[in-house]
C-alpha cells in the first residue's frame, strides 16, 4: 500500500525549512498562513491543501513534488503531474486527450519560465 | 476528514479574504487569482465534469460543457477549485500509476467529492448573501429560482441551499423516472418525530404528482412545470396529516425532476395533541 502524500509532507515541510534556516514564524510571514498552521502542517496535525502547498513551495523554493515526497531533489527534476477528477468513473478517451493537450501547454510554460 | 459545513465555511471565510460582498460570484474570476487556468471541454464530449490537474508547480481545471447550463458549470469550477483550497485533498491525488487503487477506493474517495460540492455551494452561495436574498424571494420552487438567477446556480445546488437555510417545513427531492436520487430536508422538517427519511435509490411514492408526472419523460425534457399537493404521510410515512405544496419541475436535458415540498409553519406540540385526540376516538378492541 503507497503512501499518503500527505503523511509524507511534515517531515518534508521541516527539512526544507531547516535548509533554508527559516523559523516558523518567517515561514508563517513569507506565506501568509497563521504561525500555528505551518506549526501543525509540521506535526502533521494538519493536512495541507494544494494551495498551501503552492505558498510553501514558493517560499521555501522548493517544488510541490518534493513537499509532496515524489522526489527527493528540492528542484529541477522532471515535474509530476497529479489530477482529481469529478465522476472519475466517466473518464473517457477524450478526456485523457484534453489533459494531454494541457500538459503540452503547460510544459512549455514551464520552460519559458526557466 | 472536514465536514461538509466546515467545506463550506472554508469558502465562505476564503470569499472574505478576497472582499467579495456581492452575488453573483464569479468562479472564473477566482480561479485566475488563485494562478489556476480554466478550460472548457468541447460541447460534445462528455467524460467527467471536472478536473483539476497539476503539473509541476502549475495547476489548471477542466471543465464539460455538455450540460447546456451556466450554473453547472460554474458549480463545476467551483467543485475544483475546493479541491485546491480544502485540507487534505492532496491525498485524492489520481494519476496514470495508481489508477486501480484509486478506483477501488473510490467509497472513501466519493467524500472528497461532497466536500467539494459543499466548498462549492458556499462559494457560490455564501450563507449570509444567500439569506439577504432569500427574506425577498418567497417560498417554494419560485424561491429557488429566483435565487438560482441571482447567483447564478443550477436550480438543483440552490434548491439544497434554500432547504438548508429556510425556517418552514420543507424538502427537496431529485428523481429520475420513478426512482428518488436524492431527499434533502429543513432543519424544522427534521425535527418532526417519527419521521422516516428518505434514502437514495428509493422509489417514488405512487400517490404523489411527482410519480405522474415522470410517467411522460417529455415533461422532464421541456422543463414543464406542476403545481400541487400531497401530504407529509405520502413521502414520509409519519403519524401527522399535514398537507404540503409539491411542486414539480422538469430539469431539461439534465433529464431530472426536482420536487418541492413545502407546508406552512405549524405547533408540533399542537399536532401531537391533535393526533391523541384522534387516537382516543379510535375503537380499540381487546385481544
Amino acid at each position: 500500500m503507497s503512501t499518503n502524500p500527505s503523511e509524507v509532507f511534515p517531515a518534508r515541510l521541516k527539512a526544507a525549512r531547516g535548509k533554508r534556516a527559516l523559523t516558523q514564524g518567517d515561514l508563517a510571514r513569507k506565506t501568509k498562513l497563521q504561525p500555528s498552521a505551518v506549526s501543525h502542517f509540521e506535526t502533521g496535525a494538519r493536512k495541507p491543501s494544494f494551495d498551501n502547498l503552492k505558498r510553501l513551495a514558493d517560499a521555501l523554493e522548493v517544488t510541490i513534488d518534493y513537499l509532496l515526497g515524489r522526489v527527493d531533489e528540492f528542484k529541477g527534476v522532471g515535474p509530476t503531474t497529479d489530477r482529481i477528477h469529478r465522476h472519475i468513473e466517466k473518464l473517457s478517451e477524450s478526456d485523457r486527450q484534453i489533459v494531454e493537450d494541457i500538459l503540452k501547454s503547460m510544459n512549455t510554460r514551464s520552460r519559458k519560465e526557466e | 476528514m472536514f465536514s461538509p459545513d466546515s467545506a463550506t465555511r472554508e469558502a465562505e471565510k476564503f470569499l472574505c479574504e478576497l472582499n467579495i460582498t456581492e452575488l453573483p460570484i464569479n468562479p472564473f474570476a477566482i480561479a485566475k487569482g488563485l494562478g489556476i487556468k480554466v478550460y472548457p471541454k468541447q460541447i460534445d464530449s462528455e467524460g467527467v465534469s471536472g478536473m483539476l490537474i497539476r503539473h509541476d508547480d502549475q495547476f489548471a481545471i477542466v471543465y464539460a460543457t455538455h450540460i447546456d447550463s451556466e450554473g453547472f458549470q460554474r458549480f463545476s469550477i467551483s467543485h475544483e477549485i475546493g479541491h485546491y483550497k480544502l485540507p487534505g485533498h492532496v491525498d485524492a491525488i489520481f494519476n496514470e500509476e495508481n489508477v486501480h487503487q484509486s478506483r477501488a477506493g473510490f467509497v472513501s474517495n466519493d467524500q472528497y467529492e461532497r466536500e467539494a460540492d459543499h466548498f462549492a455551494a458556499g462559494l457560490l452561495m455564501p450563507t449570509d448573501l444567500f439569506l439577504a436574498h432569500m427574506k425577498t424571494a418567497g417560498e417554494g420552487l419560485d424561491a429557488i429560482e429566483k435565487l438560482a438567477s441571482i447567483c447564478i446556480t443550477s436550480i438543483s445546488a440552490t434548491a439544497i441551499r434554500y432547504v438548508q437555510q429556510t425556517d418552514i417545513p420543507a424538502a427537496v427531492i431529485q428523481s429520475v423516472s420513478s426512482t428518488i436520487e436524492w431527499c434533502w430536508m429543513s432543519n424544522v422538517l427534521k425535527e418532526i418525530p417519527g419521521l422516516d427519511w428518505i434514502k437514495k435509490c428509493t422509489s417514488l411514492p405512487r400517490n404523489t404528482a411527482t410519480y405522474d408526472f415522470n410517467r411522460n419523460k417529455s415533461n422532464v425534457i421541456e422543463a414543464k412545470r406542476i403545481d400541487s399537493t400531497s401530504n407529509l404521510q405520502d413521502w414520509f410515512n409519519c403519524q401527522f396529516d399535514v398537507e404540503v405544496i409539491e411542486e414539480v419541475k422538469g430539469l431539461g436535458k439534465y433529464g431530472r425532476t426536482l420536487t418541492v415540498l413545502t407546508a406552512e409553519e405549524f405547533d408540533l406540540e399542537e399536532l401531537q395533541e391533535e393526533e391523541e385526540i384522534d387516537d382516543s376516538w379510535t375503537p380499540h378492541f381487546r385481544r
